[in-house]
């Protein structure tokens, strides 16, 4: 009763903002029960035509290169060394945990045999792209949230764990990398067994590698997006100077998925490529508002240092590769005859109940863990380095006295 | 999974001669009957044309297609029997990240509806779009004709093989195709000159024979390319690009590390030498 009651009162001490959030979650979390109660069919406007909905093209397909910062970042970071841009890196890891544990639900919310899913991991099909990601996703959940521990044992004190997971620290930022790597590109994998189904504008063998290059940008961009914000929103330094770092490199990775994606259009493509105005509208959009307009905006260094723009710019690259993931996943794949699909009441408020926990989420773990307090380092944890460097140290000293 | 090493001449095949049919509609019946599938209401041109149920669903697994076209001024009627076409490599065993979909030695495609997860790759990897589910349930599977599995294994042919009075020949996927081209030859102003299914999605374990050209007749025009062979030409790269990925950010990590700890070793080194001098200095002076 009591801890019922500190709890409700913590709510009500909460921004309007937060408590609408709340609300949303609650009734996300509602309709994602009247799909258990009454089925699928009734509830979703899912049939034998459209298997894959909304739950598959947002909460999965696009949600997961949406995810993308933690691992970008880290490799940036640690692997490039690009120290500087550490403090970005402890909310990119946030975010990609959260951003991955709701796949996870949505996932499970869209499977007809949710508590089967398990089976992946017992009855492998190599074959399967779907096998690869589940497993990858899995796998990369549980890596974010062993780097996610860092901010909590901090919270508790926990110092043992600390040291474990400091060592851990670069073991993991590179397994990041290299399962990410493999399920954002196998996700593109899905959608090459729909030959003669995805139209030519997007149906190409390089879709795998489109689909990575561009999750490595959108990576970039959620983290310039969530800087931004939470400097708004949540009081914290504006990170603008660090954020022109990546700034930097975005119109380059742009480039370059540019020049993959216009040579697999014109050349590793069959069949004609204009015969659907609509299709042809929507691909023009992806690449001119994604790619194209922002790839020239931050070759601009005026633009790269301004806080707007750099907002403004991201907020396209990641409009961008929505669009580009639902052309691929569902507007690309409606054959011309086909009626349209749109999504139902109760998949609208599952997938705004989950985009709305992921907000939720972030500013209560903001709130109660040291998410942007940059590793308050009372303690020195960097275990291997620390031994090496005092034993150098001693050593010298010996032959200091000996002298 | 895959059936490379499957000798798929021996296989269980389907000839369905469409020029043969008469629409009975009896294979449907007979369908219905051996998998226990509940019957669907139906009105008269609810989808197009004659053809009922308006479309396969997971209680229909097979059904007889109807096309109306004029032959010397009078109205005349195609038909062809829509099911699974039990591919030598189908792209639904290929996706399924379970595997509860395999293609069997004797031919037919089979659903382990036990291992099944329910996440519906399998109707957006399928050519022919067979594969369909049990939307009205909360838990719902996948539902397809399972080419009478249960029948041939105790030596029956297929339900609707058995009762097709004209038109369906079942027998070896080397024997079918043998017969199917004896009567191109032998017939050939009756029969439009192809085979559809012996090329179609790298061969399937069903053959048509029709006399209208296959785009008329609504046979979907699909590649020759085993469609696993799509995915799996990427796929195939996963070990590499992961220790590529792997091996690649491990060394260049290493090497930048390795840079800054020299750097921060020589800091150290000069930083920690420097206070015990000026200790001596202090010494020296007092």
């Amino acid at each position: 009763m009591t801890a019922a009651k500190i709890i409700i009162n913590e709510i009500k001490g909460y921004h309007r903002f937060l408590q609408f959030m709340i609300a949303l979650v609650v009734i996300g979390a509602l309709a994602s029960m009247v799909r258990f109660i009454f089925g699928l069919g009734v509830t979703t406007n899912l049939n034998d035509t459209y298997p894959w909905g909304l739950w598959i093209s947002f909460d999965v397909v696009t949600a997961v290169p949406l995810a993308a910062g933690a691992f970008t970042l880290g490799a940036i970071v640690h692997c490039f060394h690009i120290k500087k841009l550490e403090p970005l890196v402890r909310p990119a890891i946030v975010t990609g945990f959260l951003g991955y544990s709701l796949v996870c639900i949505g996932l499970l919310l869209d499977l007809g045999q949710p508590q089967r899913g398990w089976h992946t991991m017992v009855y492998w099909n190599v074959h399967s792209p779907m096998f690869e990601v589940s497993m990858c996703v899995m796998a990369y959940t549980t890596v974010l949230f062993l780097e996610f521990l860092s901010p909590v044992c901090e919270k508790f004190g926990y110092h043992m764990p600390l040291r474990v997971l400091r060592w851990l620290e670069m073991p993991l930022v590179i397994a990041a990398a290299s399962i990410s790597t493999l399920h954002q590109s196998s996700l593109g994998t899905f959608f090459l067994i729909a030959v003669d189904k995805l139209h030519n504008l997007w149906y190409n063998p390089l879709l795998p590698l489109q689909f990575w290059m561009s999750a490595i940008f959108t990576g970039i961009s959620i983290i310039i997006l969530e800087a931004t914000m939470v400097h708004r929103y949540l009081g914290q330094p504006d990170e603008s100077e660090l954020l022109e770092i990546l700034a930097k490199i975005l119109p380059w990775v742009l480039a370059v998925y540019l020049a993959v994606k216009v040579g697999a259009v014109a050349f590793l493509t069959h069949g004609s490529l204009f015969d659907r105005p609509g299709l042809l509208a929507l691909f023009a959009a992806e690449v001119l508002i994604g790619v194209i307009i922002p790839m020239l905006m931050f070759m601009k260094q005026s633009n790269r240092e301004d806080s707007r723009m750099q907002l403004r710019g991201a907020g396209m690259v990641i409009f961008g590769v929505i669009l580009n993931r639902f052309n691929v996943s569902m507007f690309g794949m409606i054959q011309p005859d086909q009626v349209i699909y749109y999504p139902s009441v109760t998949e609208s408020l599952v997938t705004i109940g989950i985009i709305a926990g992921h907000i939720l989420f972030f500013v209560l773990l903001a709130k109660y863990f040291p998410i942007f307090e940059h590793h308050p380092e009372t303690v020195d944890y960097s275990m291997p380095d620390h031994f090496h460097a005092t034993e150098a140290h001693e050593h010298d000293q010996g032959k200091g006295v000996e002298a | 999974m895959s059936s490379a090493d499957m000798d798929v001449t021996k296989h269980k095949t389907f000839l369905i001669d469409t020029t043969k049919c008469t629409g009975c509609r009896g294979c449907q019946v007979a369908c219905k009957q051996w998998n226990q599938l509940k019957a669907e209401k139906t009105v008269f041109f609810s989808g197009e044309g004659y053809q009922n149920p308006p479309a396969m669903t997971e209680h229909t697994f097979t059904r007889i297609k109807f096309r109306d076209y004029e032959k010397n001024g009078q109205n005349e009627f195609a038909f062809y029997k829509e099911m699974c076409m039990h591919c030598n490599e189908p792209a639904c065993a290929s996706v399924c990240p379970v595997g509860a979909f395999v293609k069997s030695p004797e031919g037919p495609v089979i659903y382990n509806a036990s291992r099944c997860i329910g996440c519906r790759f399998c109707m957006i990897a399928c050519p022919f779009g067979i594969p369909k589910y049990e939307w009205s349930k909360a838990f719902p599977l996948v539902k397809k004709c399972t080419g009478c599995y249960s029948r041939i294994k105790e030596g029956l042919e297929p339900a609707c093989a058995t009762a097709c009075p004209t038109a369906i020949t079942y027998g070896s996927r080397e024997e079918m195709i043998k017969e199917a081209e004896r009567r191109l030859k032998n017939r050939p102003q009756r029969y439009f000159q192809a085979i559809y299914g012996k090329e179609e999605a790298g061969g399937t374990s069903i053959l048509y024979l029709t006399h209208q050209p296959l785009d008329e007749l609504g046979f979907k025009k699909v590649t020759t390319r085993p469609l696993p062979s799509y995915t799996w030409q990427a796929l195939r790269l996963v070990p590499g690009i992961f220790l590529t990925m792997g091996g690649g950010l491990s060394l260049l990590s290493w090497f930048n590390h390795r840079k800054e700890r020299i750097r921060q070793e020589e800091g150290f080194k000069n930083s920690k030498v420097q206070p015990e001098k000026k200790d001596e200095m202090k010494g020296d002076n007092q």
